[in-house]
């Protein structure tokens, strides 16, 4: 029953105020009053999502680019199934070959090993190809420098070089290089810049591309053209598939009188750096989901700290004739608003950064980016991730919130003041200058979240140092991979030749101690699965050569000249399956076999290669006792005098007629593998830094929703002679126990975490398990790092302790 | 409508580490439509814990709630939150008011929640509720640019904001001076000469006004019932 109240007559009389409201209008209102009451606290909570949302979208961006554009760079190019090398083409009809139902496309595509000059006096490796016809590629295509469009086509006797090499180089379109090819040395002009993304980037393998026509070709190299033929097969789906196919096609070659010399099946469908950004992707991956995951923790924290200080006005509101519902309406909006404000900031930063990284990252391994606009769904992850997390992670504290009793909510004393706090004891404890020990029992106070402070601090601080420790890894598989070998300078040459005729170019040479020679070349165990391709090196060497000290992994080394015994190194054993050690292999070289005994596996950061004594290659395969490496060991072993002893080296092939594949100083191998690592070391510490950051951002956050809870005790501490120092200090000591117990707990998890990211990555990597290595300047790092963010996330929510005034901090409810 | 309100056989104990203690006694009470009550008592006797059982804010531990032929003990959280909207205006002692909302914000908020003003009537009504308890001037005002006495009248207002029979107020006037305390306890007679029917929490003397029934409590039980038979 509705008793009717002369006052709404009075009202329908009365001249009115403005009309305002709709319904949602005044309930945003208190929204958004509500938010700017504490406009700290909110910016707090903004940033949070900024950067959670930012880390999580800037790597849901990057990974969209890469993950999609190194494959596209790559299967844009038509890459090629295979490659047979053969004298005998001039009996294929091309025509004919591309007719067969097997071939998708085939063309031929000379390839020579050569050396260029990039500085005055330093040579490194050239892998020069012959096109037949720059404007027309069917398959392995390349581009011209920017990637827009094809390359232009170099004139009679120039080239093209890959623009990759000039970042390293003194080479330029223009003036022609200096390239050595057996004994003589041409001058080749460079026509113009190339770009081909479907080649490892040549800063990394220290090596130079460059594309010419047939007749340059056969000029350059002294070789016919059309001796090597490119082939994509249809329908092949896999590597077994396109062996298959191979081999069929061998078949044919046969019936037409064309024997094959060699058969390249290069990994299938894949960019050879692809294990590269596979590592990033990964690192990205999970290092985002845990920066989302603290993120996450630090939002929610925050959010029912805000709640809690709500959950007398929230009794009123019920008194006042809100349902529930209409309760939890209010503070879900309000943590839409803060999802709406958070995204409107992280998500352009996010669009940017992410593609600033995956520019960076395509940069690095030679590619373009092609992804110009996100695809649409990127953008609704974005949102929803924007709009959904602060929702999801203030629901538990809403639906408390809301359903707390009206009456049990009227009489709530703002958010929790642990009213009666032993507040004797500490007012006793305050008449001494503050001490550890009040620090100590407020940072007890609240476990729970002193708990999730804590391991969120202390997970920060074990991935950072993880982080420093898996990079000690890396560099001590780098120092390992120097101290493995000896040697100084090595030459090797294409051909094989005497002992003698390799020697005696060098006689005049000073800081030289000795020169050991070894022999090798291709080879294959029989009876694997993966027989087929490349097969291994064969490095043949004096059994007991004391250039080479490897980690060994299983069994033992080379034994004596008299057994036949082989030892391969990691990447070989994969290769193979993992033979098992002890057992009896059969090896084929240059078309003998021999049964040998598998002694060992030892650690190489190579490729597949297989060590056998020198005078069981020779008895099977070499019965001149040729050589074709040449190992130098340095008098004096100062870099400089290396490197003059590279230079005298260089100068001595010179005017020789020896075909040299390459020089190489030890260190420059060394330098080789650091550049291929080079972009994930950076990416570890700078990833791990992020988690560190976010973490200390929790910890800010958690020690100023500490110091809101107690603004009254501050004023009660105030009201009885604290100096604001003493509480400033008070809570500053509160930050440094929990980042001291963050760094004991962090550094103590770090240790399996360190040996198990080894591991991971080092598989993930290079197919070898690194080895755990503390790192000191890691440790001291994050010390340090842990320290001062600690400070500062504790020495900014103090400040603000401090500047309350008594009266304020008394009536702060 | 003689019996209004009507407790019968009320209790409300709270059991804690020390047992079970007992704050309303076996009330029974009834109170008729537009009657002015003042409930007296010291400090710590149930006057609260009498009021919240009225309101629906608290339930009775034993007994019934009756007002108005609705059953309010039995009501659940959601309903009683519609029905206390539509039937009871709260006003307290500590004023209560949204600090982040204007004095118009706060009356328009409650009346948003129950919906039962027409929309387009809303903001005429807060005109006249503001010119009845006498602070237009302060329309716009955040609630802590007001005396103690003018966000009690924001508060009264609001209360008032969907025009509900019944107004309850504790101890409304604890934390004022005696000039603004006879201010507000005249506005409630006014209101109660509209027909509500008001029930006020007190522990003032009652000098300034002319209740129709005065009920004591003491250890949650009525020791006093000054008029009981006024109006029956
Ligand atoms: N939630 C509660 N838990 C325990 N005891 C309570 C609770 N609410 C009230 N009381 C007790 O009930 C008695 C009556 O309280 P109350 O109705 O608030 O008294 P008044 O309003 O008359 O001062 C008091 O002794 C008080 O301590
Ligand atoms: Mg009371």
């Amino acid at each position: 029953m509705h008793i009717k109240s002369p006052l709404l007559g009075g009202v329908a009389r009365s001249a009115g105020v403005g009309y305002i409201n709709t319904t949602m209008n005044i309930k945003f209102r208190k929204v958004t009053g509500d938010l700017r009451v504490n406009p700290g606290r909110i910016i707090l909570v903004i940033f949070a999502l900024v950067i959670g949302l930012w880390g999580v979208g800037s790597i849901l961006v990057s990974y969209a680019i890469l993950n999609r554009d190194l494959n596209e760079n790559y299967t844009r190019t038509n890459p090629l199934h295979a490659a047979i090398t053969s004298k005998d083409f001039k009996r294929l009809d091309l025509t004919a070959l591309r007719n067969r139902p097997e071939i998708e496309k085939a063309e031929f595509r000379d390839f020579a090993t050569l050396r260029i000059e990039t500085h005055p006096g330093e040579w490194i490796p050239l892998w020069l190809f012959g096109v037949g016809d720059f404007n027309t590629f069917s398959l392995a295509r390349i581009y011209n420098q920017n990637g827009s469009g094809g390359p232009i086509t170099p004139e009679a006797g120039a080239m093209l070089v890959e623009r990759d090499g000039l970042r390293f180089s003194n080479l330029k379109a223009g003036p022609p290089a200096r390239v050595r090819a057996g004994g003589r040395v041409v001058n080749v002009p460079v026509a113009g810049i190339g770009f081909d993304p479907a080649q490892a980037p040549g800063t990394q393998d220290h090596l130079i591309y460059a594309y010419v026509d047939n007749k340059t070709y056969s000029k350059i190299t002294g070789e016919a053209a059309n001796q090597r033929l490119i082939i994509r097969f249809k329908n092949a789906k896999t590597k077994q598939e396109v062996q298959a196919a191979a081999d069929g096609l061998i078949d044919y070659f046969k019936t037409l009188g064309i024997a094959a010399d060699t058969v390249k099946i290069p990994k299938f469908m894949e960019h050879p750096h692809q294990w590269q950004l596979n590592t990033l992707l990964f690192m990205e991956g999970s290092i985002g989901f845990l920066a989302f995951f603290l993120g996450a923790v630090l939002v929610s924290q925050l959010i029912a700290a805000i709640l809690a200080g709500q959950i007398r006005q929230i009794g009123i509101l019920k008194a006042i004739g809100a349902s529930r519902f209409q309760v939890f309406q209010i503070y879900l909006m309000m943590a839409l608003a803060l999802g709406v404000m958070s995204g409107m900031i992280a998500i352009p930063l996010a669009v940017k950064s992410g593609y600033a990284y995956a520019c960076f990252v395509a940069n690095i391994l030679n590619f373009e980016v092609l992804t110009t606009s996100l695809p649409h769904y990127m953008y609704i992850y974005l949102m929803a991730s924007g709009l959904l997390l602060p929702v999801l992670l203030s629901l538990p504290a809403i639906l408390k919130g809301t359903r707390i009793p009206v009456r049990e909510a009227l009489n709530d004393y703002g958010i929790n003041q642990d009213a009666g706090v032993k507040k004797s004891k500490l007012l006793d404890k305050m008449r001494l200058p503050v001490n550890l020990a009040l620090a100590f029992e407020n940072t007890m106070r609240r476990k729970k979240r002193l708990a999730v402070t804590v391991a969120a601090m202390s997970l920060g601080v074990a991935i950072f140092n993880t982080g420093f420790n898996v990079q000690q890894s890396l560099k001590d598989l780098l120092s390992d991979v120097n101290n493995s070998m000896k040697h100084d300078v090595q030459v090797v040459l294409i051909n094989q030749i005497s002992k003698e005729e390799a020697l005696k170019y060098f006689s005049g040479i000073g800081n030289i101690r000795r020169i050991e020679t070894w022999n090798g070349g291709r080879g294959a165990m029989q009876n694997m699965v993966v027989s087929t391709d490349d097969g291994v090196g064969i490095i043949a060497l004096p059994y007991n050569s004391d250039l080479l000290t490897f980690r060994s992994i299983k069994g033992r080394w080379l034994s004596g000249p008299a057994e036949p015994e082989i030892v391969m190194n990691q990447e070989a054993a994969v290769l193979y399956g993992n033979p098992p050690v002890g057992g009896y292999h059969t090896l084929s070289v240059r078309g003998k076999q021999l049964k040998a005994k598998l002694a060992g596996i030892v650690e190489e950061f190579e490729k597949p290669k297989i060590y056998m004594a020198q005078e069981q290659y020779d008895a099977l395969a070499n019965p001149d006792h040729y050589v074709n490496s040449l190992m130098f060991v340095a008098r004096d072993k100062g870099y400089g005098k290396v490197m003059a002893l590279k230079r005298d080296i260089e100068k001595a092939i010179e005017p020789s007629s020896l075909q040299v594949l390459y020089v190489m100083m030890q260190a420059e191998r060394v330098k080789i593998i650091y550049d291929h690592l080079r972009i994930i070391l950076v990416t570890i510490v700078f990833l791990a830094m992020l988690v560190l950051v976010v973490s200390a951002i929790g910890m800010a956050s958690a020690t100023s929703i500490n110091i809101m809870e107690r603004t009254r005790e501050i004023g009660v501490l105030r009201a009885i002679g604290a100096t604001p120092e003493i509480i400033y200090n008070l809570f500053v000591a509160e930050g440094m126990i929990v980042s001291i117990a963050s760094i004991f707990i962090g550094l103590f998890f770090s240790w399996p975490l360190s040996i198990v990211a080894s591991r991971f990555f080092g598989n993930l990597m290079l197919e070898v398990e690194l080895h755990y290595s503390f790192s000191k300047t890691g440790f001291v790092i994050t010390l340090i790092a842990t320290l001062i963010f600690g400070w500062i996330a504790s020495r900014i929510p103090a400040q603000r302790a401090v500047s309350v005034s008594t009266r304020e901090a008394l009536s702060y409810e | 409508m003689p019996n209004f309100i009507q407790f019968n056989q009320v209790s409300r104990w709270f059991e804690s580490a020390s047992g079970r203690f007992d704050a309303l006694k076996n009330i029974n009470l009834h109170i008729a439509q537009g009657n002015h009550v003042a409930i007296a008592g010291k400090s710590g006797s149930g006057k609260s814990t009498l009021l919240n059982m009225l309101t629906g804010i608290d339930h009775p531990s034993q007994g019934t709630v009756r007002i108005n032929s609705t059953d309010v003990h039995a009501l659940n959280e959601s309903a009683l939150a519609g029905w206390r909207g539509k039937n009871v205006g709260i006003v307290f002692q500590f004023f209560q008011l949204i600090p982040t909302l204007t004095v118009k914000e706060n009356i328009l908020l409650a009346m948003d929640f129950v919906n039962v003003i027409p929309g387009r009537e809303r903001a005429k009504r807060v005109g006249a509720l503001l010119a009845q308890v006498g602070i237009s001037q302060q329309t716009d005002k955040l609630p802590v640019a007001l005396s103690g006495g003018e966000q009690q009248r924001a508060a009264i207002a609001r209360a008032l904001a969907n025009d509900p029979p019944i107004l309850v107020a504790d101890e409304p006037t604890g934390n004022l001076d005696s000039k603004t305390t006879e201010i507000i306890l005249n506005l409630f007679t006014e209101l109660v000469g509209t027909g509500k029917t008001v029930i006020v929490v007190t522990h003032e003397k009652v000098a300034y006004v002319e209740y129709d029934r005065i009920i004591t409590l003491k250890d949650g039980m009525i020791v006093d019932d000054t008029g009981r038979s006024r109006t029956q």
